[in-house]
């Protein structure tokens, strides 16, 4: 019987999906130009949000301007780590250099590679696109699950403002 | 006996976690659908193409309004 429940608890715990209050997991990717690699854990210190996306989804081509206009708007304590899981990272260069063109601002934010999808896995990403706020001390303090707009983004504001 | 149970109760293990196995081998994750969400995997990728067709596939089949919600393909619109 003991077996058993080990073995239960194990297949949930495999199975288990990452919630707020859970702490964020750890990763390390190369930037979008492969030139840098970037680890989580040194953003520490910052309210970070992980935002997992891609050019081939709408949502997120939808909401990443709304990111260059937040990530302006904090010079520091506030990062934006922005995941692409193209396949193919020129795609989501290509569609950021038309954003940076449309708003006329360079990308304020990091932005990382994630050809494996180990970010998107680790994460247990349920919708693209899929935000994960970060406190200070590396804390998930909420998911955001589909994109955001500009009201969205004026209540995320205040969360920042209070984790900071 | 009880060794045959505790095999069972094995078994019964097993079968949940090869459950939870065989689900993220087969579902296709939201982030995993780039391919899918090429406009070419659409059913109409060509918006003026599909109307076409559709107009045409209403006058061949004298099945006028039998692709909306109000008026059936009786033709008497």
């Amino acid at each position: 019987m003991k077996i058993l429940l080990l073995l239960l608890t194990l297949a949930f715990t495999l199975n288990a999906a990452i919630s707020e209050g859970d702490k964020a997991p750890n990763f390390t990717l190369k930037t979008l130009d492969g030139k840098k690699s970037q680890t989580l854990k040194d953003l520490q210190g910052n309210v970070v949000l992980v935002n997992l996306w891609a050019s081939w989804c709408k949502g997120c081509k939808k909401e990443m301007p709304e990111f260059f206009k937040l990530q302006k708007a904090y010079k520091k304590g506030f990062k934006i780590v922005a995941v692409s899981v193209d396949d193919d990272a020129s795609k989501a260069q290509k569609f950021l250099h038309s954003v940076e063109k449309h708003t006329g601002v360079n990308v304020p934010f990091i932005t990382l590679h994630d050809s494996q999808k180990s970010v998107a896995k680790s994460y247990h990403c349920a919708a693209m696109p899929s935000s994960y706020l970060i406190d200070k001390n590396g804390m998930i303090k909420e998911i955001i699950v589909g994109s955001l707009n500009a009201d969205d983004i004026k209540v995320l504001k205040r969360e920042i403002n209070q984790l900071k | 006996m009880k060794i045959t149970l505790s095999i069972q109760l094995l078994f019964l293990a097993l079968i949940f976690l090869f459950n939870g196995c065989s689900d993220k081998l087969t579902r296709v994750m939201p982030y995993e659908k780039e391919h899918f969400a090429d406009p070419k995997m659409s059913l109409s990728p060509l918006a003026e193409r599909a109307e076409h067709e559709g107009h045409i596939f209403l006058i061949r089949e004298a099945s006028a309004g039998g692709d909306s919600a109000y008026q059936g393909g009786c033709g008497c619109r």
